[in-house]
């Protein structure tokens, strides 16, 4: 470490995270003339999961109507949405994806050169396509750079400033803080305007996104900004191959026609949803490969012996990992059927997370949010395949304008300066203290196994899920104790803190749901009960965690919101063994 | 389940040119510049998340990571049951 020195920078819009959200805000933000400062604890372009992603993205074109896939997502998200959102989601794709169009950002396309796409996992109208991520995140770099944004690359945000240096606020947010990894320095960041776009809330060492801890999420909740939905945050995908192996992709093989089969040989989804089967609502097929685990009917394979060309050809286009498949380290997959796991954890991805109106705002002033940290209110609970990467470019383009706007007619709001050695001094504890017998990857141990099983966090219980608060409650507390070796390893301490908020809130949040929704299934509570038809928030006030049932809102609705759930939900249907019937389809 | 310290990535010195991009590329920090040398070298193998970043980036093919070690806290349903696969 070459220094603790502090560094002081103003500027009119600061963002948090660099994915498509953060990435898309600086864009934004900076062609309506604010001075931006984009921050990454990694590399702008080569960070969080929208690198990583699948690169299947939602993709409206302009003869698409609108209304019919408006339609499919309030109504397969059970009507749990803004419905002004879900208009203002698919209107601003249509104008992301000409964007990438015209910025030559690679796409999936047939003979005739036009778009390919496909029916979105989940859906039966909405369409996806498929494109490098990787590629359109290396534009987005090189354009807000041209645009005059500051990238600052390696700097780990670790806390809020607030106006009266009070944390929950009673004022506004007024910036961030943080450190860089690399050589030590503070920076202080000082800001008309701060948006949080770090993305979603990952154990460390389990989805290959260990960037994306929460951090910004935390740092919100702190300053008292509210979260909604979190208990609809436990969610996941198949991406585990026989156990080691990484699976590049499961929804873009489905989309191709790959299938699921248990040990007997049997397309369990039949069963469970004839219609759109492997490709129906991503918690249903979870909960599905649970059941066929409780029966005794794994494993479960993925057979991809009925794909069709283009996957093949996409594959080794698109995904670098796809090369597993190909790389005899498995048995031929185009001739055998090949074991797979999913996992089911936290991520939120859109299905919970800081509120935001439709310009992105939280009900803390002076701070917005945008991407994976936000709640998606366009979809509900429901993520259908690629209306994440959808949310993330929309939200992001509508808080950068939002926030560029609002602070070109506001004034840097005061803040007394004790309050940032303060935090400093909170920022660097942890490397003087003594050694401890925990370290920072005891710590990320701790959590990575609260979600480690897809079996046991699917099927929760009152019990199950106050056993796991005390977990978080530990290693929130062992983080303002123990001792960090370096920075890289200061930085873990940090994160460990900040999951472990995060996965508070959600268990916290479960316990207060005396009901089954969605994906959210207690054995406690089987049954859904329409009196919990709303949002679900969660805050922190002076005296301690505020919890909320907030309605949802009439204006703007175009399709009479129908408050559809009551009986046995769908989760609680499969793993009973029952055919769904109530809940969205 | 604790987490996993054998090294996924290898950095070839006899091929590594010390350009840096890797160090760039690498969400998790894993890689840093032995300045001496002016070669990249692996500083927190354990906390590499096998995500290729770094090798597709690395233009002298220098980086060669292992397909049988995945993430490191990863868990197995099929452990949990008992199955063989
Ligand atoms: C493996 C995988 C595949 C997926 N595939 C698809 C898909 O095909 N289609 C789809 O629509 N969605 C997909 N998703 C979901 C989608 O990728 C995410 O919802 C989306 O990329 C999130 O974008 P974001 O901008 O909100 O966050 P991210 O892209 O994750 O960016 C967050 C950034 O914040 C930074 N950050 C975090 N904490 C701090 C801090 N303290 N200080 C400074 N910076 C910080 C991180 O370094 C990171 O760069 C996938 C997700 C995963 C993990
Ligand atoms: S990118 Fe390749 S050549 Fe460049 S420093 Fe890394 S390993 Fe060496
Ligand atoms: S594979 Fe990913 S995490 Fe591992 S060293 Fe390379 S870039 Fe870093």
């Amino acid at each position: 470490m070459k220094s603790t020195e502090m560094v002081a920078r103003e500027t009119d819009v600061l963002i948090i995270g660099g994915g498509f959200a953060g990435s898309w805000a600086a864009l934004r933000a900076a062609e309506l003339g604010a001075r931006v400062i984009l921050v990454d604890k990694a590399y702008v372009s080569r960070s969080g999961a929208s690198t990583l992603s699948g690169g299947i993205t939602t993709c409206p074109l302009d003869s698409d109507d609108i209304d019919v896939w408006a339609e499919e997502f309030i109504t397969r998200g059970g009507y749990m949405c803004d419905q002004r959102w879900t208009y203002q989601l698919l209107e601003g794709q249509r104008a992301r994806v000409k964007d990438y169009e015209s910025w030559g950002v690679p796409i999936s396309r047939d003979a005739e050169g036009n778009i390919r796409r496909f029916a979105s996992r989940g859906m039966i109208n909405v369409r996806g396509m498929q494109y490098q991520p990787k590629v359109a995140m290396r534009e987005l770099r090189r354009r807000v750079l041209d645009l005059g944004v500051v990238i600052l690359d390696r700097v780990c945000v670790t806390e809020l400033i607030t106006s009266d240096g009070q944390w929950p606020t009673s004022g506004s947010v007024a910036g961030a803080v943080g450190f860089n990894v690399h050589d030590g320095q503070f920076i202080v960041m000082r800001a008309k305007r701060t948006i949080i776009a770090t993305g979603m809330i990952a154990m460390k060492g389990t989805h290959r996104v260990d960037n994306d801890t929460g951090d910004g999420v935390a740092m919100a909740f702190r300053a008292g900004a509210r979260l909604v939905d979190m208990e609809f945050t436990f969610g996941g995908t198949f991406n585990v191959l026989m156990k080691r192996y990484d699976f590049p992709s499961y929804n873009v093989a489905i989309a191709h026609g790959a299938r699921l089969i248990n040990a007997r040989g049997e397309r369990f989804m039949e069963a469970i949803d004839p219609v759109r089967l492997e490709r129906g609502e991503l918690s249903q097929v979870v909960a599905a490969f649970a059941k066929q685990m409780i029966d005794g009917n794994g494993p479960v394979y993925i057979d991809l012996r009925h794909v069709d060309d283009t996957y093949w050809s996409d594959m080794a286009k698109i995904h670098r990992g796809g090369s597993i498949l190909m790389s005899e380290h498995v048995p031929d997959p185009r001739v055998h059927p090949l074991p797979i796991e999913p996992t089911w954890g936290m991520w939120a991805s859109g299905r919970s997370g800081l509120q935001i109106d439709l310009q992105g705002r939280t009900n803390i002033p002076g701070l917005l949010a945008a991407g994976s940290a936000a709640k998606n209110d366009a979809t509900g609970t429901h993520a259908s395949a690629g209306s994440p990467t959808a949310f993330c470019n929309v939200s992001g383009w509508h808080a950068g304008e939002c926030a560029a706007r609002e602070s070109l007619e506001d004034q840097l709001p005061p803040t007394p300066t004790h309050v940032f050695n303060e935090l400093r001094e909170a920022a660097f504890a942890p490397l003087g203290k003594p050694v401890h017998e925990k370290s920072a990857d005891a710590l990320h141990d701790d959590l990575a196994r609260l979600e480690a099983s897809v079996v046991d966090g699917m099927v929760l219980s009152g019990d199950r899920l106050q056993a796991m608060l005390e977990v978080t409650r530990d290693v929130a507390r062992l983080s303002g104790e123990i001792a960090a070796m370096d920075l890289h390893d200061l930085v873990k301490i940090h994160e460990a803190r900040n999951v472990a908020e995060c996965a508070g809130a959600v268990y916290q949040s479960g316990l207060d749901r005396h009901e089954s929704r969605e994906q959210f299934f207690r054995e406690d509570y089987p049954m859904t009960d329409p009196s919990w038809f709303c949002w679900h928030g969660i805050r922190r006030g002076r005296d301690g965690v505020i919890m909320e049932r907030l309605p949802f809102p009439t204006e703007g609705v175009r399709f009479p919101i129908r408050n559809l759930d009551s009986g046995l939900g769908r989760i609680g249907a499969i793993i009973r063994g029952e055919t769904p019937k109530g809940g969205a389809p | 389940m604790t987490v996993d310290a054998t090294t996924k990535i290898e950095i070839d010195p006899l091929t590594c040119t010390g350009c840096g991009l890797c160090i760039l590329s690498c969400p998790a920090d894993v890689i840093r510049l032995d300045e001496a040398a002016h070669k990249a070298v692996v500083a927190y193998g354990k906390d590499c998340q096998v995500c290729y970043l770094c090798e597709d980036d690395c233009p002298e093919h220098s980086i060669t990571l292992s397909h049988d070690i995945s993430n490191s806290r990863r868990f197995s349903t099929y452990d949990q049951f008992g199955l063989k696969i």
